[in-house]
């Protein structure tokens, strides 16, 4: 008989074989389906290591997509590391995006130096508030925030397909082609993000401020007495209550924290990547899922976040660009839902022993 | 009077509300039995994009493509679901994040969108479920079009909310069944097999919302899209809690939901200008009212979620 | 003999002997009281005779016959019910549904609602069969599980402290209800703790005392104070006359001062009424009682985890304000709570974090918004040699340490910041002999230089070696006071059991 002992202490090495036991059983997994389908395994995942990685212009592509998800990644490994499932991270980064392309096309004239600024603090403003609201309702009420926030995400889709299809909005495009297709309009170059590096290799401004805010977060948690706060709620909200701790307070926090990162990552959309508000784009990428796949292969540590978005963004990338050449859609999306079973079915493996024990002996009984 | 806006509403609601209905049944089924399934929307893309494949490629009298296609969406269901039955009661993975991570994997961008693309699924299913005229009698004034002109889905789906009924509070079984969601470890000490129980119903759960995946997929939309189902199983998730648990109830639900989603479509067809995305967000704003309002403790303690919804099952030790 | 008990021994991880060589007897027709104080082993026996239990040694027979159940459902098979202090009840169904679940035949809502009315009628266990259980008293909802028993045909019936959840009036009931019920043959095994309800209602008691039967005897041939003397009886474990340097009492600073103090606990037991309480610096002050009389209720409301319907709390001269955990231990109140792991500690974080736990938002451990880990883990350092925690080290998660120094991480932290007063909430509960005399004597040091201790514990052997003054709490109230050369074991036995008044027969 097996059974599931639960374990007392957690080695170091689990850490770090989790995720990666995660990522190998997946990619078995993934070979094994794309081999059921009639291709060639090893070659599928060969080219997309070629294009995720193959060469400069490979890995530019591939921190521009990962960038969306390191934002998104980090709102949920804030939220999730606190036990609030916040699904809304594809909202908060619509509402994000809207905010950033309505501040940039309004500041445009300004020059970059006064609009980028502003586009950055109002997505994550927009941001926390789309997570605030089912923060709230979760921690006055104790409205299941998984529902709520999934509902969020849509009506801001809704939002956003509203400026574009729905309206003459300020954010839209009135003008030449705009005329005929509904469309965004696209922010000025000045007012678009600027890139780092050289030599073929840039990396956009929204990477390099993922990067700032996930050591913001890492330091946040070690080194902040909020952080040490974050850390008692989590293990056991009753010890959090006895040390005084406002444990409400602390959740509609986090929230609003996971919801100005994927606001920021929104911003990051308009201004490093699309330059316009894309409803339609936006509806088809799934960076919050996507985002809540990389968090949990990060096993929700920020400093791990970065890395892990640059192997889904480089999924990512070569997904997009092979399409079309016999390369199934969907497969990415496969390759991530397998990704993050494994990690979560792996999960249970830190926290319990699997032990076989002998059967016990049936014993009769003698009725009175 | 048949072609008013009312009994065009009335029609859709109907219509539409169906895969939400199927959706939301065997939730509610799974709920009771305590297992909390968020991979809703995708079992039911699985089942759609099973169903849709048999019904392009199976050789055969239409009648018979189309019960082979639902008991495959069922089986391609309830399989989605074993899983998550499998990392939720036996491995005790967190059941929130093991049902978002099914609707990851099967989900539109997924698993089903991956399988759809292999089959090459492009053109109008060969095979659909169309609206059967019973009896000549679409045309009665009224119940016409409502009773006797929709198609077999819906038709089964009225049986189905009869028998959940039955079922949860007329039988003995229903009735083990609801302990297990409310006291498991009453329900054990009873001497009733929790683990076996909430496996089975968690199985139906997802087999009912594979036929919700054919409502879509061989009815509404009959043409394969990734992630048709668009939300609907996420809508179903808060039709429960709308429907306070009961399949009654949640039939109401579903029919107001699927009129809320198709006001827009029947509005801008009538010439009333409503923007139709603000129309769209109406369902998910409802779903959003409704749960703070029973959250913010409106509703009583018999109208109250199951006791051990969410939870694990670990028994007392020897 | 109905229940024929010979030598059962059980015993758990970590070395705890829960029921060491136990014999019982029971014969058909008879209330036989189980007697015993927490910990005594009631439960656990009970456990064995109903199958959720396996005996590591020692028979069971039922009638004559040897028995050997592998499950409850073995038991209830062989005749043998329990109601346990927790209901097996669901609360969102009915009666009646709650019956069908229970039994087999046809599911049958209006055959169920006969039996339970027919059955209530009977045995004076009336209850509206279509009502919901959880609208229900919890008289009336013992009741449904005692029907459910009968219903079963049960001829051996266990009732686990029954009248913990009863009025006066509804325990009588019960008792008339236990009466009738022996009069069909069956007997009943009363588990309490009550001296007069054992007097009143059974035929024969067997007291239980740390796992081992301490004797059988037939109830009017017995006192009260013969069964106080049996249940509480003494321990070898800390000989007061070892303690030297006993902590001197200054009589002129009331760190603590307690008046009127209400609030609302989960029974009407265990709801502290108007509690007037008062230590002074360098004393000791223990708390008695049987678990489950507003013990843990009093010092989460006095500490501010629990509201207080009335009543005042003064520290040293401050009054509270009832603005939380946080003001009290700005106040100087220290507490160290029943519940080590969940609510003391937060069992996954370091151990250094949790010695952190309640410092950490004050200089010099953080500055500003900042913590400082130097100084975190100086602290940690120093409270580790100077209360001698074992543990692998400071960063180590706090669940990994033995139950001792899990307690000594406890109590470094609380004495640690030199409080006014310090409660302690049965502090060495579960500990092995070693830690248990650490504990105390750290206790002893923190009276002696100067902190009040109030110490709940359900131990008089340790509550006589400690303190001061002894208070005995029953059913929320205050029952008694005793000072340090006047403590009399009868007598403090008698009030625990809830028998106001010297000596003689309820």
């Amino acid at each position: 008989m097996i059974r599931l002992e639960p374990r007392l202490t957690r080695p170091k090495w689990l850490a770090f074989a989790v995720p990666i036991g995660s990522i190998i059983a997946a990619m078995i997994l993934g070979a094994l389906l794309i081999m059921v389908s009639g291709n060639d395994a090893l070659a599928t995942y060969g080219r997309i290591g070629e294009r995720a990685f193959g060469d400069v212009v490979a890995w530019t592509d591939t921190i521009i997509a990962a960038t969306p998800l390191l934002l998104t990644g980090l709102a949920a490994a804030a939220a999730f590391r606190m036990g609030l499932f916040n699904i809304g991270g594809e909202g908060q980064f619509v509402m994000g995006a809207v905010a950033a392309a309505w501040t940039g096309l309004a500041l445009g004239p300004l020059g970059g130096w006064v609009a980028i600024p502003v586009m950055v603090l109002s997505g994550i403003a927009a941001g926390s508030i789309w997570a605030a609201i089912p923060g709230f309702f979760k921690t006055k009420f104790g409205t299941n925030e998984v529902i709520t926030t999934l509902m969020f995400n849509y009506i801001a889709a809704s939002f956003a397909s509203f400026l574009i299809f729905g309206s003459e909005s300020f954010v839209r495009e009135l003008e030449g082609s705009g005329k005929v297709f509904p469309q965004g309009k696209v922010i000025s170059d000045d007012v678009i993000w600027p890139a780092f590096g050289g030599g073929g290799f840039s990396v956009p401004l929204g990477f390099i401020l993922g990067c700032i805010a996930a050591m913001a977060l890492w330091l946040l948690y070690r080194q902040t007495r909020f952080g040490f706060e974050i850390g008692v709620v989590s293990d056991s909200p009753e010890a959090a209550r006895y040390a005084g701790i406002n444990v409400p307070r602390t959740g509609l926090a986090v929230m609003t924290i996971s919801g100005g990162l994927a606001g920021l990552g929104g911003a990051s959309n308009i201004g490093d990547i699309r330059h316009m508000l894309d409803p339609k784009g936006l509806n088809q990428s799934g960076y919050g899922y996507t985002g809540i796949v990389v968090a949990a292969l990060a096993r929700w540590n920020p400093i791990a976040v970065i890395p892990v978005s640059i192997l889904l963004g480089g999924l990512a990338n070569a997904g997009r660009s092979l399409q079309g050449e016999d390369f199934p859609a969907g497969l990415v999306g496969t390759l991530q839902g397998l990704l993050l079973f494994c990690a979560v079915s792996g999960e249970f493996l830190t926290r319990y022993r699997v032990r076989v024990a002998a059967r016990r002996a049936k014993v009769e009984v003698k009725a009175a | 009077m048949n072609d008013s806006i009312v009994m065009a509403v009335l029609i859709s609601a109907i219509f539409y509300g169906t895969p939400l209905l199927y959706a939301a049944l065997g939730e509610v089924l799974a709920e009771r039995s305590g297992v909390l399934n968020l991979g809703v929307e995708g079992m039911m893309l699985m089942g759609a994009v099973v169903g849709s494949v048999i019904s392009s490629r199976l050789d055969a009298p239409g009648p018979i493509v189309l019960l082979v296609a639902f008991l495959a969406a069922m089986v391609a269901g309830a399989l989605t679901a074993l899983l998550h039955a499998f990392a939720t009661i036996t491995l005790r993975v967190n059941q929130t994040v093991s049902g978002l991570t099914l609707t990851i994997l099967a989900g539109g961008a997924g698993l089903s969108s991956y399988l759809a693309n292999v089959w090459q699924l492009k053109d109008p299913a060969a095979h659909q479920f169309q609206r059967l005229n019973i009896g000549g009698l679409k045309d009665l004034p009224i119940v016409g079009p409502l009773l006797f002109d929709q198609t077999l889905l819906t038709y089964l789906s009225w049986v189905a909310v009869a028998v959940c009924s039955w079922y949860l509070f007329k039988t003995r079984t229903g009735l083990n069944l609801r302990s297990v969601g409310e006291s498991p470890s009453t329900a054990d000490a009873m001497g009733l097999n929790v683990v076996r129980t909430r496996y089975i119903h968690t199985m139906i759960g997802g087999a009912m919302a594979g036929i919700g995946g054919i409502c879509f997929s061989l009815s509404i939309v009959p043409t394969w899209v990734d992630g048709m189902t668009a939300g609907r199983g996420w809508i179903a998730l808060a039709l429960v809690i709308f429907g306070f648990w009961r399949p009654l109830w949640v039939m109401v639900g579903a029919y107001l939901f699927g009129a809320l989603s198709s006001l827009s479509l029947i509005l801008q067809a009538r010439g009333f200008a409503v923007p139709p995305e603000l129309l769209d967000s109406l369902p998910y704003i409802m779903t959003v009212v409704v749960l703070v309002v029973v959250s913010a403790g409106w509703s009583s303690k018999t109208l109250s979620a199951p006791d051990a919804l969410g939870t694990a099952f670990e028994r007392e030790a020897r | 003999m109905a229940v024929s008990m010979r030598g059962i021994t059980k015993r758990f991880a970590g070395g705890v002997v829960a029921n060491d060589g136990v014999d019982l007897d029971v014969a058909p027709g008879e209330v036989h009281a189980l007697l015993g104080e927490n910990g005594a082993g009631k439960s656990t026996l009970s456990n064995v005779l109903t199958g959720l239990y396996r005996q590591d040694e020692g028979t069971v027979s039922l009638f004559g016959k040897p028995v050997s159940f592998s499950s409850p459902k073995d038991a209830i098979a062989a005749g043998v019910a329990m109601v346990h202090q927790h209901f097996r009840l669901v609360t969102k169904f009915t009666v009646a549904e709650n019956f069908l679940l229970g039994s087999g035949g046809s599911f049958d809502a209006k055959n169920a609602a006969e039996r339970i009315t027919a059955l209530g009628k009977e045995y004076g266990l009336e209850v509206d069969p279509n009502a919901n259980v959880w609208e229900l008293s919890v008289g009336e909802q013992q009741r449904v599980e005692i029907l459910k028993a009968l219903d079963r045909r049960a001829k051996i019936l266990i009732l686990d402290e029954p009248t913990a959840v009863l009025t006066p009036q509804e325990a009588d009931a019960l008792f008339a209800t236990m009466r009738r019920m022996t009069e069909d043959g069956r007997s009943v095994i009363f588990i309490s703790h009550k001296l007069h309800e054992v007097m009143k209602v059974s035929d024969r008691v067997t007291t239980l005392r740390d796992g081992r039967t301490v004797g059988t005897v037939v109830t009017k041939d017995v006192t009260s104070a013969d069964l106080a003397r049996q249940m509480v009886g003494r321990s070898v474990v800390f000989n007061e006359d070892d303690i030297e340097d006993r902590p001197e009492v200054d009589p002129s600073r009331l760190v603590l001062d307690v008046l009127g103090l209400s609030a609302v606990g989960v029974r009407p037991q265990s709801s502290p009424k108007s509690v007037d309480l008062q230590v002074k610096a360098g004393e000791i002050v223990a708390i008695c009682g049987v678990s489950g009389n507003g013990q843990r209720e009093l010092a989460a409301s006095i500490y501010g985890l629990l509201k207080r319907t009335s009543g005042t709390v003064k520290v040293n001269g401050v009054e509270s304000k009832q603005k939380g955990p946080r003001e009290s231990t700005a106040l100087g109140l220290a507490f160290i709570p029943e519940d080590r792991l969940k609510t003391g500690l937060s069992a996954s974080l370091p151990i250094k974090s949790n010695l952190a736990l309640k410092g950490y938002r004050f200089a010099p451990m953080s500055s500003g918004p900042f913590l400082k880990h130097k100084v975190i883990k100086a602290n940690a350092e120093e409270k580790v040699k100077r209360y001698g925690i074992k543990c692998p080290g400071i960063d180590t998660p706090t669940r990994v340490l033995s139950g001792g120094n899990v307690q000594k991480v406890l109590l470094a932290r609380e004495i640690g910041a030199n409080p006014h007063i310090l409660i302690a909430s049965t502090p060495t509960r579960g500990l092995d002999v070693g830690a248990i005399e650490t504990v105390r004597s750290l206790l002893m040091e923190a009276a002696r230089n100067g902190t009040g201790v109030l110490l709940i514990t359900e131990d008089l052997d340790e509550a006589m070696a400690l303190a001061h003054r002894l208070v005995v709490m029953f059913e929320g109230r205050i029952a008694g006071e005793f000072h340090r050369g006047d403590f009399n074991i009868e007598k403090i036995g008698l009030l625990m059991g809830g028998h106001s008044g010297e000596d003689g027969a309820a």
